[in-house]
């Protein structure tokens, strides 16, 4: 039978599947297929002068240590003196580089307008990023789900057999094999 | 079996991605050119550190701080900025004055080319595929690759520069930060200061502030803040690339039983 289970990329990952090997689930009976994310795709695919899906804080960091810097400076002849006022330019220098980044993105309709909801930020975690299959007997069938599951996986399945469905009527004859 | 794991999953790497050791994870990634020139800009050497090239960084911050502080450059540009030009030119010293000018104009310029040349090898390696070793242990410390959350990083920059880094295990810019952030915050009184502007006696606050040495601190806190979130992202994404090859090298065996149909029925 076969076991399914959805992870994203980590240290728990390694350790499930170590951790099967070990109790006795031979290599070539797992199987990992990694799926990309459409973020990474962009990444590669992108022109050299832009920046990684980081564009965002990059504008948002620009703007607030140039009004620190500003801030900063004019605090020493303003009221509030220029800790305040450094701090008043970091914050409202990142928001507005924020938003500026953010609608100058809406407004001429580059790639960001359709931005898909399975869209995601760099880096992030907690995607299934990998789909991981067990080949394993139906006796050891708890033992995997078990290692699976005190690893962090997302969702656990299992497959007993494939059925010929198509005799009840609701199918697909593209799928049957032979 | 065991060993070779490890084996096929370092790949030739002739353009490598980036190398995992003791003290630093230093990696290629693409990064907008006018972003690393912007913060040398900021601060002559900044944007070097950004990339990962370390001497560089530190020979154009070094020589800047002397260039700067004994020429008073920073004072001039507080005066001058405030309306007080005759101050400025007063206070400029022409002995030190232009050594300021031609490295804040290479470390800019340079920032830029060093950012645009390494974004072609990025480009390389991420088509090249190389692998890398995720893990260093070592006589003075263990680097590693793993998934950080980038916030986390900001907020730590945030309370004090440098503990970001920490945090994502950049020690070399950890290292730096750290120094200079209490070095300057104690020649600037940065914190008799703070102290004065949150009791309300902001005159006093701006009386007890040193404003040449105060405005080297401002340069470093935006970036560390910046530089701290921008590496932890890109460590994650080290990581996830670094496990996915190894993962399509080990466990995607040609003899893997693949489901076929029951024709039992």
């Amino acid at each position: 039978m076969y076991v399914y289970a959805s992870f994203d990329y980590s240290a728990f990952l390694e350790l499930a599947i170590t951790d099967l090997e070990k109790r006795g689930i031979a290599r070539e009976h797992i199987l990992a297929v990694t799926l990309d994310k459409r973020v990474e795709e962009r990444m590669v695919l992108d022109t050299i002068h832009r920046a990684d899906g980081m564009s965002l804080f990059d504008g948002a960091m620009v703007l607030g240590a140039i009004l620190m810097e500003l801030g900063v400076i004019y605090g020493f002849i303003l009221e509030w003196g220029p800790i305040i006022w450094g701090l008043i330019g970091l914050l409202s220098g990142a928001i507005i580089g924020f938003l500026l980044d953010y609608f100058y993105g809406r407004i001429f309709g580059n790639k960001k307008t359709k931005s898909p909801r399975n869209r995601v930020e760099a880096g992030e975690c907690n995607n299934t990023e990998v789909v991981l299959t067990v080949y394993c007997n139906n006796s050891q069938y708890e033992m995997v789900e078990k290692v699976l599951w005190d690893n962090m996986a997302f969702g656990v399945g299992k497959l007993d057999r494939l059925r010929n469905t198509s005799g009840n009527g609701a199918t697909s004859d593209g799928k049957e094999t032979n | 079996m065991m060993e070779k794991k490890q084996i096929e999953s370092i790949r030739n790497q002739r353009r490598p991605k980036g190398i995992v050791s003791e003290l630093t994870v230093n990696l290629l990634h693409l990064k907008n050119p006018w972003i690393t020139a912007f913060w040398s800009a900021i601060f002559p050497g900044l944007g070097f550190l950004i990339m990962g090239s370390y001497i560089k960084g530190f020979l154009l911050i070094i020589g800047a701080t002397i260039a700067n502080s004994m020429g008073h450059i920073n004072q001039a540009i507080i005066y001058g900025l405030t309306g007080q030009a005759e101050l400025a030119k007063q206070i400029l010293d022409t002995r030190w004055l232009l050594f300021y000018a031609p490295l804040q104009i290479f470390a800019t310029w340079s920032s830029y080319h060093l950012t645009a040349d390494l974004n072609k090898y990025a480009i390389l390696a991420a088509r090249e595929g190389s692998g890398i070793i995720p893990f260093k242990i070592g006589t003075w410390d263990i680097g590693f690759l793993d998934k950080r959350n980038p916030w986390v990083a900001v907020a730590w920059s945030l309370l004090m520069p440098g503990l970001g880094h920490l945090y994502s295990h950049r020690i070399p810019t950890s290292f730096y930060l750290l120094t200079w952030w209490i070095g300057m915050s104690y020649m600037a009184h940065l914190l008799p200061a703070i102290h004065q502007t949150f009791l309300g006696n902001f005159s006093e606050a701006i009386a007890t502030i040193r404003q040449e040495w105060f405005l080297y601190l401002v340069a470093i806190y935006p970036y560390s803040v910046y530089d701290a979130y921008v590496n932890t992202v890109e460590y994650n994404i080290l990581f996830d690339q670094e496990q996915s090859q190894f993962l399509i090298d080990n466990y995607q065996n040609c003899k893997f039983p693949m489901p076929a149909m029951d024709n039992r029925h």
